[in-house]
């Protein structure tokens, strides 16, 4: 056998670098087909992330859309990529919407990077694509748009150009609406059927009666959920600007109001829950009731004597100081505590104004409380009271979620005494001065309220703010409608008067008429006229 | 043998070189796919948010019954409620099922010949006998 011929060692050791070369070759692209193919690659190219809203959605509680991030862009140019600044700036405006003498006037004046158009939506950012012009910049981003506009606007609020909630549920539901990540829509207890007919029935009245301001509330007493809230002057939450005579202000939850003779509501269910009275039992209601310095009086002479059932159906002040004293200011005071109608309401609108009552509370201001006056409570926390009341005698706690269960709060009074202020509330309709509310079929019981307002340190009788408070069916109490007018002034339909009864009272009327059969509800009378 | 194994270890190397560059190639070009299809679906999507936005505001009521009143001859009148879903009476249970209904055979019995009932001798007459046997069959359950 022959010899090999020795392999000097210094081409053995290229042989073997070059082979362990190649063997580290081999291995980092084994490891990488490895990583490629078992682990998946991490890409180094441009990768597209599916833009998302920064707030959630919000809709009704039948799913209609109320408020919405719509997609849009903000355009910018560079005029000195134009080969023609004055045709750039026809065609971008004719695209965009924007002055054309007012681009032209930037493009021939200014350098650099010049804001064209703020806020286009996605057709208008195609237009703009299709014209193929050079050094153009789109910024794409959010704008919250509200579908309803004017309808919804004081309950709804606005957010700022950030995106950021300023007002209103906007504000309130700010950390639910920005921390929906898989965008899902916040649900509203608002109703915007309801809420249509409301506005449209309070925006006819003010009109009618030619009020400074109205408002009202549809709540349901035994979930609590507000299903329609509107307020006069309203404002158009898609614009920055406000109107001449729009107003930002959310009458029912920001200002407090005495409420005149509604608040009698609570002075008789103190009385009959203390069984201080009898509803049969006569007081002199003939001639002006003197307390301390002062004379109670009331709107109409209304006889020698009533009933105490008829003092609070046909809204008796005289009456109602009376039986109000026999409870006191010690009894008065914190059964309107347990009530909430001297704390500041908590929900998830956060302009809530706190109520205004009076520091020394003695048999005076009892007496006066007792007929509402002395003092002030915002809209929305007197119909929680007041859903307190007919709903079986629990507290509630209005809000503007979607929630179909029944609250079962604290109970305030007997279901009995509940009953007797449902028996009560009806004799108002049916007997008393809230005829005009009455509407057949759906069984409305309701309370009026005619207010003088404050005016340079005394009242003022001809500055009234009139309301009423129907409840309905009142044998079965579900829903709770609250309209309230700024100084109206009477005219031919309401034969002269101003009070609740002739202005706020009908409003009412027709929003149930309008709103019971949306509702679900049934004529109690339909079949029982054809079923004897 | 060394020459032979370095031969195939550039040939497998070469191949390789090949193949990774065929599969870096085709991520790409499936990736410049993918980025299109994303862009699309960003665009869709924006659509829809915009068009969801849109039929709320043009199905808002406010404008559905301005739309009614300058168009239509209908009045804003009260509701009247006749009478509810609830409130029918239940509909009554089928007298059969439903596959017997729709299978049944009207079986008319075979009438004998007038012949075979009247004798030709006696005088033809009483004609009004005879059917009962023929529409029994349809008297059936109302």
């Amino acid at each position: 056998m022959a010899k090999r011929p020795a392999v000097p060692s210094l081409v053995r050791n290229r042989i073997a670098f070059a082979a362990l070369f190649s063997a580290a070759c081999f291995g980092i692209i084994a490891a990488r087909l490895i990583d490629v193919m078992v682990f998946g690659a991490t890409s180094t190219g441009t990768v597209v992330t599916l833009a998302h809203p920064m707030r959630a959605d919000l809709v009704d509680r039948n799913g209609v859309l109320i408020a919405r991030d719509l997609p849009v862009s903000d355009l910018y140019a560079t005029p000195s990529a134009f080969w023609d600044t004055n045709e750039a700036a026809e065609e971008l405006a004719a695209a965009t919407g924007a002055e054309k003498g007012h681009l032209k006037q930037i493009f021939a004046a200014k350098r650099g990077y010049i804001l064209v158009q703020r806020g286009l939506t996605p057709d208008r950012r195609d237009a703009v694509m299709h014209l193929g012009l050079p050094g153009l910049v789109f910024e794409e981003g959010y704008k919250r748009y509200y579908p309803s506009g004017r309808i919804v606007a004081h309950a709804v609020g606005q957010v700022d150009t950030d995106d950021h909630g300023v007002s209103g549920l906007e504000l309130g539901l700010e950390t639910r609406l920005r921390g929906a990540r898989d965008a899902a829509p916040v649900q509203l207890s608002l109703d915007m059927r309801i809420q249509y007919v409301l506005e449209h029935e309070i925006e006819e009245a003010a009109h009618s009666f030619k009020t400074k301001a109205a408002g009202g509330i549809v709540l349901n007493v035994r979930t609590g959920e507000v299903l329609a809230l509107a307020s006069m002057p309203d404002y158009e939450p898609n614009m920055r600007k406000l109107q001449a005579g729009d107003s930002i202000r959310n009458r029912m939850t920001q200002d407090v109001y005495e409420l005149g003779s509604i608040f009698k509501i609570f002075a008789f269910t103190e009385a009959i829950e203390e069984q201080t009275i009898r509803l049969d039992e006569p007081f002199e209601v003939g001639k002006p009731f003197k307390l301390g310095h002062y004379y109670i009086h009331d709107f109409e002479r209304l006889g020698p004597s009533l009933p105490a059932a008829m003092v609070f159906a046909d809204s008796s002040n005289i009456g109602t100081a009376q039986i109000e004293m026999r409870s006191g200011p010690a009894k008065q005071k914190p059964f309107l505590k347990k009530l909430g109608l001297l704390d500041p309401l908590k929900t998830e609108l956060p302009e809530v104004a706190s109520p205004l009552y009076p520091r020394h509370w003695e048999v005076v201001e009892a007496a006066t409380i007792g007929y509402g006056h002395g003092i002030s409570v915002n809209p929305l926390g007197f119909v929680a009271a007041a859903a307190a009341v007919v709903n079986g005698g629990t507290t509630i706690r209005p809000t503007f979620l979607k929630n179909d269960t029944v609250q079962h709060g604290e109970r305030m009074i007997s279901e009995e005494t509940s009953r007797t202020m449902r028996q009560l509330l009806r004799l108002v309709v049916t007997d008393g001065t809230g005829k005009l509310a009455d509407v057949p079929g759906y069984d409305v019981g309701g309370k009026t309220g005619t207010a003088e307002k404050a005016e340079n340190g005394s009242y003022a009788h001809h500055l009234l703010i009139s309301s009423f408070c129907g409840v309905f069916p009142i044998g079965d109490p579900q829903y709770l409608v609250f309209i309230m007018l700024d100084e109206p002034h009477g005219n031919k339909q309401s034969g002269g008067f101003a009070t609740g009864g002739a202005t706020a009272a009908p409003a009412v009327g027709h929003t149930i008429a309008k709103i019971a059969p949306l509702l679900g509800l049934h004529r109690t009378d339909t079949f029982a006229a054809a079923n004897p | 043998m060394i020459r032979t194994l370095n031969f195939a270890f550039i040939v497998i190397t070469s191949l390789v070189c090949l193949a990774v560059y065929r599969t870096a190639e085709q991520a790409r070009v499936d990736q410049r796919a993918l980025k299109t299809t994303q862009i699309a679906i960003v665009r869709e999507t924006d659509a829809l948010t915009v068009l969801g936005a849109e039929w709320a505001r043009i199905t808002q009521p406010a404008r559905i019954q301005a739309l009614t009143q300058r168009h239509l001859d209908l009045s804003d009148l009260p509701t009247v409620e006749l009478s509810s879903l609830s409130q029918l009476p239940e509909k009554n249970p089928p007298l059969a099922a439903e596959g017997e209904i729709r299978n049944a055979k009207a079986v008319v019995p075979q009438v004998p010949a007038v012949s075979q009932i009247i004798p030709a001798s006696e005088p033809r007459i009483q004609p009004a006998r005879l059917p009962d046997a023929s529409f029994a069959s349809f008297r059936t359950g109302t």
